[in-house]
């Protein structure tokens, strides 16, 4: 049984998380610098370049690379930060076996008792239970080397079906729903299309706080004259600028899409020509709608009728128009639907294939476009390639010179694995950049699974919270430690480059996997000498696919500041924005409409848990927190979750600002203090999700999943809200300022 | 600078009453220029010079509208509690003038530096000015050769073996100077050699400053090479140029950075001020009504204001009001203010 | 959208504010205290105006003014311009601590850093600008509200003017640093002008028909 071996405390004690407040050397000290390297931001889709400074193998700074195009030279606080998740005290340097009877909890142990254990577990288990009895999370914070890696590793090392990915809790409905309506799994656009849109349309994406940078595309649309939309529970940063703001109520966003379609047709501010030349199915969206008015969904969504009114012709009359969403509308358990509804107001008005003109999710994770295209998506393979599609196995089965047989068929996704662990179907894990401890919904639950295994391997950096159940940790390797690439949210092509080596015994992540399959006897397919090599076994594994590398080499990336795929050929420019001209990637070349029927989320609010809980981020912290919350800098900024709550919310429940409070669902429940503002919802309260423990959103999340995506519900849940005992000031540096002068030096 | 367009006749006065104080103490201390030793006259006219300098610039410096407001302010706060604060004095000057943390907090290797300077220059001056004016010298007691009896004026101190450590040190007290300094001087050059931020932030005098206290140390240990190990080769050529980088040095003290030994002292003034304003009224802001500094400094602040040729009054919305005072806003307000009225005229969003 | 990386002498770049855009990130804030003129300190200011009232931030570099307040009131005249007009940091041996600059700038920009004693304040890092390179915050700012280029460079890519007079009351200050109005009509900004009314009094529709 895989329970934590000491107290969270004492774990948290030894193994972090710890502050990082300085650089190697200290601020005082004047900053030497070896050289600087070009790479990018490892904390979200975007994929900034940034340029690390690096004395004596160890990152010491940061400088902006004006010259990388997409965000010349702009970062988040996190971009400035990351440089000091390098020479960190709590960095993993030695493997660890788990120990009970250690003060520490863990063990060290030397490399080849770690992996001869990991290697003997996966064949107990695999032997007892059988091959998929083993399963393997993976994240997208890998480059796509390392994420085609883990597809195949999984595949042909382990012999499992049950990989699945971080992505499954983060973007996955926008790719299904992009699947379906268009054909690829991809943002139809690259930002520069923003700048060209005569409306910006942000549904479900908390831009100024998740991805900061495209906040400058929005305005230099606006600095044309463009007019921004704003679709959101809150008010957020970039709400405050919008000219029409749609004050969603959670989970109804399909609702208001549906009406947004509604008053296109009522008024025909419909793009004939492109309905009849590029798309299919009108008619069931059509129908779909019919009844969808916008006084209905003004009930629905809690949005003026006005309002909804009043969008459907700036979107309907505008020559072009771009809807940018993101988490907001996909984390649902209509994630897909939502996706779908959207892209209907593109087809529907023609705004696809055109400068200017797209309906794009915004990629969340670091590497989440690249990472989900190669291979750990339980029912894909490298190129965006279908598992069940015998044609496609077989592709890859040549590039892997192994049978297609070898290959096991498609998988459960994450959260099914979780709960397959749960049930104790599958007793085995092996994880890499994975914290579902803290990023699962509903994480009592979780926690109930995570404990609940025979055998648990951990492959990380930082020992996380989900990484405290494992038997084994090895040592991997962080982002600035290898290189690679990863493919930014636009479908743009990165390098990454290695600016230290991994400290200690840690090693690259791709040697790790490497090694274990050697020792399970299929080291002969994994047989690399440097991660170029990886890279260009992909291009060929990809070659075909909808997501083709073929032609992207190392070289033109690099010479290119990044390639936009589909790259089919060596010499091809590349594709920056996808359907030109109107050709989809359905074999027809057509776009899909969807019917999207309203129907509520899996759990809607009652007199019980009579208020809407959504969840999110903020911008100081990245998803489960394992990098961000060992940076001073940045855990300063927003230090504990805050409850956000309407004052009229409050008021009702005697609450003022900073009064502790608990917020229970019915799955658990979490005491934090309240943040009263203006600025959400009256019928809604917020709390973002970085925090494990008693600090987690997630135990009051939702396990429920969109029934094509598998994603779980995290932006919808019922939930109560009391007060509890005591009371805290909810003011942080940005609230006021304690250098001011006139009070006395110490 | 204004004040260096024209002499200040007020400052002028101040400096030569500094004068004839050096010219006195001169002549009385060296016991009517018995013990003056006239090798040095180009060093006592280096002092004079500096010394009507040093005293010409501070008059001036204190009579500027703040700065006269400050003193002014200090000296009440001092004179408030006497006794207290005469009491506090002497820990108040070691922390702030002599071990000087606020410094080491900013960066050790620069108060690592800045205390080697400043203890390298505070040992120099104690052997140099009363040398330089007479007020102390050697005299060989009785037929010994070797041991001598300082003294003060003309009132014999402590005597010493001139092979002894206590010779050996006081006979080398300037190279031991030299030494302290020097190495200063070197810790800070390495940090603004390869600190680009501090390179950048450079001025001029800086290293004027640096390059001048170097020269005086190398010149004098030059001196001290030469007599005991070249046989006195060089002496009087080395003596020469040692004499005239001292002398050059007194004569930029008034000019340079290193003026700031003299106004440093204010910040004891400061520190009283501080502590009065601390028990006294807070200044209320007039935008959200919080407590954000002393109305003392405030209300000092608003006089002063005007006299450097400043109006933050505005006239208030209510007729027959009085005016309002900008200053009355605390700093946070300000920039939200500032942040509301650009946003106001750009679309206008909250 | 694209700017120059670096610039020359004859560019004559400026630095531009627009507060209305800033979205509260705090990225300047990390960045600022990366300058190798005063690492480990941020010198910007960043605030919420009103929390419980809106999301809108405050961000505030100096100014530099053409007639510094702060320089006029220090006691110990350790505040200087320098030829460009940049309001430098006081100069450390001079600077007494005496607070009067902080207390007195009608931007609220010096800070007093109690831990070393003395006032530091934003250089709009010179050793970035002397180098031809943007200052940090205006380097990362992923709104844009702190910009740094040429005013040609401006004109091509945002709209609305640049204008660097304020009105505190009865004084007028010109800054070296810009803003942005949508009309120079208004005349200089005025910090005690009466806020505006928009939709964000009411940004749920709480007292508009359903």
């Amino acid at each position: 049984m895989t329970r934590i071996p000491l107290t969270e405390e004492q774990l948290v004690e030894r193994y972090g998380p710890h502050l990082n407040q300085a650089p190697p050397g200290g601020w005082d000290a004047g900053i030497e610098v070896d050289r600087v390297v070009e790479t990018h931001c490892c904390f979200c889709g975007q994929q900034c370049g940034i340029k690390l400074k690096v004395h004596d193998d160890r990152v010491v700074g940061f400088e902006p690379w004006y010259d990388f195009p997409f965000n010349e030279g702009k970062l988040c606080p996190k971009g400035v930060k990351r440089y000091l998740q390098g020479s960190h005290p709590d960095r993993l340097l030695h493997p660890l076996e788990r120990d009970e009877s250690s003060s520490e909890g863990f063990r060290q142990v030397s490399w080849d008792d770690a992996l001869d254990r990991v290697v003997s577990e996966i064949r107990r288990i695999q032997a007892a239970y059988g091959d998929d009895a083993f399963a393997m999370l993976s994240g997208v914070s890998l480059t796509n080397e390392k994420s085609y890696l883990v597809g195949k590793f999984a595949r042909l090392a382990l012999h499992t079906a049950n990989l699945d990915y971080n992505g499954r809790y983060c973007m996955v409905s926008a790719g299904a729903g992009n699947k379906k309506a268009l054909g690829a799994d991809r943002a139809p656009n690259p930002w520069s299309d923003i700048p060209l849109a005569d409306v910006v349309w942000v549904a479900g994406a908390n831009v100024a706080e998740t991805f900061p940078i495209t906040t400058s595309y929005i305005w230099r649309a606006r600095d044309r004259g463009a007019r921004l939309i704003v679709q959101d529970p809150r008010v957020v940063p970039l709400a405050r600028t919008a000219d029409i703001f749609l004050p969603v109520r959670p989970g109804s966003d399909s609702a208001l899409f549906g009406a947004v379609l509604h008053e296109l047709i009522r008024n025909d501010w419909l793009d004939h020509e492109f309905i009849d030349a590029h798309t299919v199915d009108f008619d069931l969206a059509a129908a779909a709608v019919a009844d969808m008015t916008p006084r209905w969904a003004a009930d629905v969504c809690g949005v003026p009728a006005a309002r909804i009114e009043e969008v459907a012709e700036l979107w309907g009359t505008a020559a072009t128009g771009m809807m940018l969403h993101a988490r907001g509308i996909e984390q649902q358990t209509k994630g897909v639907d939502n996706v779908l509804a959207a892209i209907n107001l593109g087809l529907a008005t023609g705004k696809f294939g055109k400068p200017g003109c797209g309906v794009s999710t915004i990629t969340g994770q670091g590497n989440g476009q690249g990472g989900r295209e190669h291979g750990h998506k339980c029912d894909q393979l490298p190129g965006n390639r279908d598992i069940t599609n015998p044609e496609h196995r077989r592709h890859v089965a040549e590039v892997w010179g192994c049978d297609e047989s070898e290959i096991p068929g498609k998988g459960i996704p994450a959260q099914e694995i979780i709960e397959a662990i749960h049930d104790g179907t599958i007793k085995g894990l092996i994880s890499i950049c994975f914290n579902p401890a803290v990023s699962a919904p509903d994480s009592n639950f979780t926690a109930e699974a995570l404990d609940r295994l025979e055998f648990y391997v951990a492959i990380d950096f930082f020992l996380s919270e989900t990484g405290h159940h494992a038997d084994i940790v090895l040592p991997g390797s962080l982002h600035e430690e290898d290189e690679g690439t990863s493919t930014t949210g636009e479908g743009r092509i990165v390098k990454i480059n290695a600016a230290v080596s991994p400290p200690g015994e840690a090693r690259l992540d791709w040697k790790i996997l490497a090694d274990i399959a050697e020792r399970l006897g299929r080291g002969d397919r994994f047989r690399y000498d440097s991660t170029q090599d990886i890279f260009n076994e992909l291009r060929r594994a990809s070659a075909g696919g909808t997501a083709d590398y073929k032609g992207a080499t190392w070289e033109r990336i690099v010479a290119e500041h990044g390639m936009f795929w589909p790259v089919p050929e060596e010499g091809h420019p590349g594709t920056p924005r996808l359907y030109e001209g109107g050709r989809f990637f359905h074999p027809d070349g057509k776009a899909r409409f969807h019917g999207v029927a309203w129907r509520e989320s899996a759990e809607a609010v009652d007199d019980e848990y009579p208020v809407w809980l959504t969840t999110g981020r903020v911008v100081s912290q990245y998803l489960s927190g394992t990098q961000t919350r060992r940076i001073a800098a940045l855990v300063a900024q927003y230090p504990e979750p805050l409850c956000e709550m309407h004052p009229r919310l409050a008021e009702s429940l005697g609450i003022a600002d900073g009064d502790i409070v608990t917020v229970a669902s019915r799955r658990g429940d979490i005491t934090l203090p309240a943040k009263v503002v203006n600025t959400i919802r009256p019928d809604t309260v917020f709390i973002p999700y970085h925090w494990p423990g008693t600090k987690a959103a997630n135990q009051l999340t939702n396990r429920a999943v969109d029934p094509i995506s598998k994603m779980p519900e995290f932006k919808v849940a019922a939930v109560r809200v009391r007060k509890a005992d005591g009371h805290t000031t909810t003011t942080d540096a940005r609230d006021f300022e304690l250098t001011d002068a006139g009070k006395p030096s110490a | 600078m204004a004040e260096a367009n024209r002499l200040d006749r007020r400052g002028v006065v101040w400096g030569l009453i500094a004068v004839a104080l050096v010219v006195a103490l001169t002549f009385l201390g060296s016991d009517r220029l018995v013990w003056f030793d006239a090798a040095l006259i180009g060093y006592l006219f280096g002092t004079i010079f500096a010394a009507f300098g040093v005293v010409y610039r501070y008059a001036v410096w204190l009579r500027r509208p703040p700065t006269a407001m400050l003193n002014r302010r200090g000296w009440d706060a001092f004179r408030r509690n006497k006794g207290r604060n005469l009491a506090a004095l002497p820990s108040l000057a070691a922390t702030q003038l002599l071990t000087q943390g606020f410094i080491r907090r900013r960066s050790r290797a620069r108060w690592i530096a800045h205390q080697l300077v400043f203890w390298g220059c505070i040992l120099a001056a104690l052997v140099t000015f009363p040398l330089t004016l007479g007020l102390l010298h050697f005299e060989s007691v009785g037929q010994q050769a070797d041991r001598y009896q300082v003294y003060l004026s003309r009132v014999g101190t402590l005597s010493f073996d001139a092979g002894s450590i206590a010779g050996w040190t006081m006979f080398h007290a300037l190279d031991i100077a030299a030494v302290l300094v020097l190495a200063g001087v070197f810790v800070f050059l390495r940090r603004r050699l390869n600190d680009p931020g501090a390179l950048a932030v450079e001025r001029g005098g800086d290293f004027l400053a640096l390059a001048g206290l170097f020269a005086v140390s190398v010149t004098g240990l030059f001196l001290t090479v030469s007599s005991a190990w070249l046989e006195g080769q060089f002496y009087s050529a080395l003596n020469t140029i040692h004499a005239l980088t001292v002398i050059l040095g007194l004569m930029y003290l008034p000019f340079g950075k290193l003026f700031h030994i003299f106004q440093r002292p204010g910040n004891l003034g400061v520190a009283y001020y501080r502590r009065e304003n601390s028990v006294g009224a807070p200044a209320v802001c007039r935008r959200c009504g919080g407590e954000f500094a002393s109305a003392q400094q405030i209300a000092d602040l608003k006089a002063v204001l005007p006299e450097v040729g400043f109006d933050y009054t505005f006239a208030t919305r209510v007729e027959g009001g009085e005016d309002g005072n900008y200053q009355d806003t605390c700093p946070r307000c300000r920039r939200a203010s500032v942040t509301l009225a650009q946003s106001a005229r750009v679309g206008g969003f909250g | 959208m694209t700017k120059q990386a670096r610039y020359g002498i004859d560019d004559t770049p400026i630095f531009v504010i627009d507060q209305s855009r800033c979205i509260g990130c705090e990225a300047c804030v990390q960045a600022c205290e990366e300058c190798g003129t005063h690492r480990g300190q941020s010198l910007i200011h960043l605030e919420r105006v009103d929390r419980a009232q809106s999301t809108q931030t405050a961000p505030m570099v100096c100014m530099h003014c053409e007639d510094p307040t702060c320089a006029n009131v220090c006691p110990a005249d350790a505040i200087k311009q320098t030829e460009g007009g940049i309001v430098q940091s006081a100069l450390k041996p001079r600077c007494i601590g005496c607070s009067n600059c902080v207390l007195a700038c009608p931007f609220g920009v010096p800070k007093y850093v109690a831990e070393f004693d003395q006032m530091m304040k934003c250089d709009m890092c010179t050793d970035r600008t002397s180098e031809g390179y943007a200052p940090m915050c205006a380097s990362v700012c992923p709104s844009e509200a702190l910009w740094y280029g040429t005013a040609e460079e401006f004109k091509a890519s945002r709209t609305g003017s640049l204008i660097d007079g304020w009105l505190f009351g009865r004084q007028h200050v010109r800054t070296k640093v810009f803003t942005v109005v949508d009309d120079l009509a208004g005349g200089p900004l005025d910090a005690l002008a009466a806020p505006t009314r928009t939709w964000l009094d009411d940004p749920f529709g709480l007292e508009e028909a359903p």
